[in-house]
């Protein structure tokens, strides 16, 4: 911490490049010099969007952060040329611990939080050598690029590197609590090669997959809990397969409603019975796994299923299977 | 073209006029009648298959619906050229299909039709057309509401053994939590595309030249 408070003595705060001779007469000129009222906007904003439960930890991770932001930038321009192969790697972890910062700060349910966030990872780590976290600072870029970093992220940097890609991803699964062998068959089907360049959607569409990956393992751990009792012991065979093929079937139910199924979308009338046909697939695969249903194949399974028990992590792959066969590989 | 939906009817053979005894002029016309022995049909659509005929007339006797036994003849449409020229070989041998939509009356209620045909050419002696089908008029089947599929629910029976087995509510619950989060995922997939050329992880040139 003590180096950390040298090293800031020595970077010139953005708000008061100019006015270093002149000594602020008021609390409030001093701080409109400081430029605290945008930092503090900036935190609680973030604050609000991602309602963590530990608001001082926020504020203190939010405050290091930009401490390591503005700690860089100025250096950071000059060196580039001269950066060895560990100096770009320490750089490149710092962005990639930065970036998922921003990916755990929303959960993947509140929408447009959680886009946002995904943005800005994307063009954290979208760098071309220049450095890029100008929108991270509230003041405006402090770098020596002149272009606007938000709007030219895929035209600047072009896109993320794949390796950098697929270490995000690994990074989101085992923080998610997924164990990398469960993990292993979904990263294979996002991952990308370091050589290759991955764009903003496909981006997207990884870490949100990834992301809705660990809430399904864990329900799936809290399904077989409540497989196992009330016998406290690994759960039959006979039930855990049961209960997996319910949900099964009502994902092959509703496999028909896939927003890129042709809709011709001059025909209006058309697209009513493709909604409506939709409503009825969802409303069916739901009452396979509604209560009554469940009860009646664990009753079925008890009396008509195969022998043996099967352990936690088996009913973990065999759930994780039917996730992960729906996800669509990269390409 | 599905044969099932087309109705059974009887095409008598076709009887070319002549005027007069004079055999080889342009008024020599094929006349051919189809009659439909079932009771009156609405047509759909009269689908054929050429056979060196220029012209075609369709005539059909309609039965008013409100009157039991008089019935009318009118014209549902009048010399549609099937040939671009009678004397060349274009359109001669085409299949054609005449939708409802394209004749002058309404196809309600047909009794019988009768297919006038011409060829003005002195080329082609023999003219006629084969392979004759008509398809009933079907009303749109009503689109399938949620309402219907919701008042076909039967009410399931509770099962009258619970024991020892886990609570259906909470494993339900879990279910439709783990089901829920594999259809956020379905919906979100993305089109967009890294733009990869490799078979099977390979880019090796001999397998880009097979593909």
């Amino acid at each position: 911490m003590a180096d950390k408070e040298k090293r800031r003595s020595a970077a010139i705060p953005s708000g008061m490049s100019a006015g270093k001779a002149i000594k602020p007469d008021s609390d409030v000129e001093f701080l409109s010099q400081a430029g605290v009222g945008d930092l503090l906007r900036g935190a609680l904003l973030k604050m609000v969007e991602a309602r963590s439960d530990d608001p001082i930890g926020f504020l203190a991770d939010h405050f290091c952060n930009l401490a390591s932001v503005t700690d860089s930038s100025p250096a950071g321009c000059g060196e580039d040329e001269q950066m060895n192969g560990a100096g770009a790697c320490a750089q490149e972890q710092q962005h990639l611990n930065r970036a998922l910062w921003h990916l755990r700060l929303a959960h993947h349910s509140q929408r447009s939080a959680f886009s946002n966030n995904v943005r800005v990872a994307y063009d954290l780590l979208n760098v071309s050598g220049c450095q890029r976290q100008a929108a991270e600072v509230p003041d405006g870029p402090d770098g020596s690029c002149s272009d606007d970093p938000i709007g030219a992220g895929e035209a600047g940097g072009g896109g993320v590197r794949g390796g950098l890609y697929t270490q995000t991803l690994q990074c989101l699964c085992s923080e998610g609590g997924v164990p990398a062998s469960t993990s292993a068959p979904l990263l294979r089907r996002l991952h990308c090669q370091d050589h290759e360049v991955v764009p903003y959607d496909v981006f997207r569409h990884g870490v949100l997959t990834c992301a809705v990956f660990s809430d399904y393992i864990r329900q799936s751990q809290k399904l077989y809990a409540e497989v196992c009792c009330p016998h406290e012991g690994p759960a039959t065979r006979a039930l855990c397969l049961a209960v997996l093929g319910t949900l099964k079937e009502a994902l092959e139910t509703s496999a028909g409603c896939e927003p890129d199924c042709c809709i011709n979308a001059n025909n209006k009338a058309y697209a009513c019975v493709e909604s409506n046909v939709k409503a009825i697939r969802y409303l069916e695969a739901s009452a396979k796994i509604s209560p009554n249903q469940l009860a009646q194949a664990m009753d079925g399974a008890r009396s008509r299923g195969p022998g043996g028990n099967m352990d936690a992590k088996e009913f973990e792959n065999a759930a994780a299977d039917l996730f992960i066969t729906r996800v669509k590989v990269v390409f | 073209m599905n044969h099932s939906e087309s109705v059974d009817c009887t095409v008598k053979p076709p009887v070319f006029l002549q005027i007069g005894d004079a055999k080889g002029d342009s008024a020599r016309s094929g006349v051919c009648v189809v009659d439909d022995l079932a009771t009156d049909i609405n047509i759909e659509k009269i689908t054929f298959k050429n056979y060196y005929t220029a012209y075609v007339t369709i005539r059909l006797l309609r039965r008013k619906a409100e009157k039991e036994g008089s019935a009318k003849w009118c014209t549902a449409l009048r010399d549609l050229a099937l040939m671009d020229n009678p004397h060349t070989e274009g359109g001669s041998q085409n299949y054609f299909s005449i939708h409802r939509r394209q004749m002058q009356v309404e196809p309600d209620h047909v009794e019988s039709l009768r297919l006038i045909l011409r060829q003005p050419s002195s080329a082609w002696r023999l003219f006629n057309l084969e392979e004759i089908r008509l398809f009933p008029h079907k009303e749109p089947a009503p689109e399938k509401e949620v309402s219907d599929w919701l008042s076909n629910l039967i009410v399931v029976k509770q099962p009258p053994d619970l024991e020892g087995l886990p609570d259906p509510q909470t494993v339900s619950s879990s279910i439709q939590q783990m089901w829920a989060l594999t259809e956020v995922m379905q919906a979100n997939r993305t089109t967009a595309s890294i733009g990869r050329f490799d078979v099977d992880g390979c880019y090796d040139i001999n397998l880009l030249s097979l593909t």
